[in-house]
């Protein structure tokens, strides 16, 4: 027998297994399960069975095997010579398969009654949920009412900065705008150029204008002392000749 | 009609409890007797008659589900796939759920085909389980069904399971299958 999944069922002509077959020829012939001679069947349902050509060896072997006992009841009434049997055989009496047989119809009705229900769709559900990891004990009021009015200040702070416009700054831009305000003034201070409250991306970019104004020789930069202001100051031109 | 202190008590574990709680465990939680929480338990089945909730139990395990009237709507809301076997696996669910413990061989032999492909499927939908080896030549795996069979067929018990009357009138269950 095959270990782990197999390939899906076949099922030919609709038929679940042997025992559906030779189910399906007893109702199609609307004959009484319980007294049917079941050899009456065995040509015909070795006709269908034929007609399986293209079911895998194991479930055409289940088939065979259901019709190999059906031929050998069929064969047994024809001549009743046949009937004394070995222990062995003492299996295959029509009473046993007849019995197979309701066992696997009142099988499909239990299935039926099972595929209703599952049709209708009337089934339960269960609550679902993670685990619940509850917070420690002993809480403190009073932090959490400062937590609060800290949150609450974050969140001022952020709608204000969601009006500073634009963040699209490019350096170029920048640089244009820097030279020309050290063009109309000396000196300027880092502060001025960042302006109130400064983005990231707005610093940023002011800065980078500022290394590359120095690099080109535009602007000088100065600083006093350890974290003092930044003096931004045009750069002398003497190349130009102008007077200091 | 109020409800006994104990009922509400295991109610209000079952309300939280995500698996069944068997009647053992409930008992021993609440520090009550296993008959009153059993007491407590038909009182809350009969209190949920008619509510969206019903009580659900596999063996002793005892769990609070909705009530399958309700389905479409908890199945809208959850966004739920509604389950769907083919027949095969049907057949082989029936053998199973009827005759419990069962092995794959009789199981098999009162379908008449190989079972591996539908045990293997209704394994993997959790819809069936193996509930331990039988002493038996080959300690073959018995088969049971699961709570979420139960679950998933709106059933409140295995006692629920629809009577399907077999081909000479008796009450499914008293045929027996000839090996």
């Amino acid at each position: 027998m095959p270990v782990g999944p197999r390939p899906p069922e076949v099922s030919v002509a609709g038929f679940a297994g042997p025992l559906d077959l030779l189910l399906e020829l007893v109702e199609e012939k609307k004959l009484d399960i319980f007294t049917v001679r079941l050899g009456e069947l065995a040509d015909e349902y070795l006709a269908r069975v034929r007609a399986l050509a293209a079911l895998p060896a194991d479930e055409v072997s289940a088939f065979l095997y259901i019709a190999s006992r059906l031929v050998l009841l069929k064969a047994r009434s024809l001549l009743p010579s046949l009937t004394p049997l070995s222990d062995e055989d003492e299996g295959d009496t029509e009473e046993e398969l007849r019995l197979r047989l309701i066992e696997y119809a009142t099988t499909k009705g239990r299935a039926e009654a099972l595929g209703d229900r599952l049709r209708a769709g009337d089934r339960a559900f269960h609550r679902e949920g993670g685990t619940v990891d509850l917070p420690p004990k002993g809480g403190n009021p009073d932090a959490l009412a400062a937590a609060w009015l800290k949150v609450l200040t974050l969140t001022r702070r952020t709608e204000e900065e969601v009006e500073v416009p634009g963040e699209l700054y490019s350096v170029e831009q920048r640089t244009a705008e820097i030279e020309a305000l050290v063009a109309e003034q000396p000196t300027v201070t880092f502060a001025t150029l960042l302006g109130d409250r400064p983005t990231l991306g707005y610093a940023i970019v002011t800065f980078i204008a500022l290394l590359d104004l120095y690099r080109r020789l535009v602007i000088d930069i100065t600083q006093d002392e350890l974290f003092g202001e930044i003096q931004v100051a045009r750069k002398v031109r003497r190349m130009e000749g102008l007077p200091e | 009609m109020t409800r006994s202190v104990i009922a509400a008590a295991v109610e209000a574990v079952l309300f939280v409890a995500e698996k069944p709680v068997s009647r053992s465990e409930l008992a021993k939680t609440i520090g009550a007797g296993a008959k009153a929480v059993g007491e407590a338990l038909a009182e809350l089945e009969e209190w949920y008659r008619g509510t969206g909730l019903r009580l659900q139990h596999e063996a002793d395990d005892w769990q609070i589900v909705t009530a399958p009237e309700m389905a479409p709507y908890v199945a809208t809301y959850l966004g739920a796939d509604r389950l769907r076997l083919s027949s095969a696996a049907l057949e082989t669910l029936a053998v199973v759920a009827y005759r419990q413990p069962v092995t794959r061989a009789e199981v098999e032999s009162i379908r008449g085909v190989n079972c591996d492909q539908t045990i293997y499927t209704l394994m993997s939908r959790r819809l069936i389980e193996e509930l331990g080896r039988r002493e038996a030549p080959g300690s073959p795996f018995e088969y049971g069904t699961t709570w979420e069979f139960l679950e998933c067929f709106g059933l409140t018990s295995l006692d629920a399971l629809p009577t399907v009357l077999s081909p000479e009138g008796v009450r499914a269950g008293e045929v027996v299958a000839g090996e």
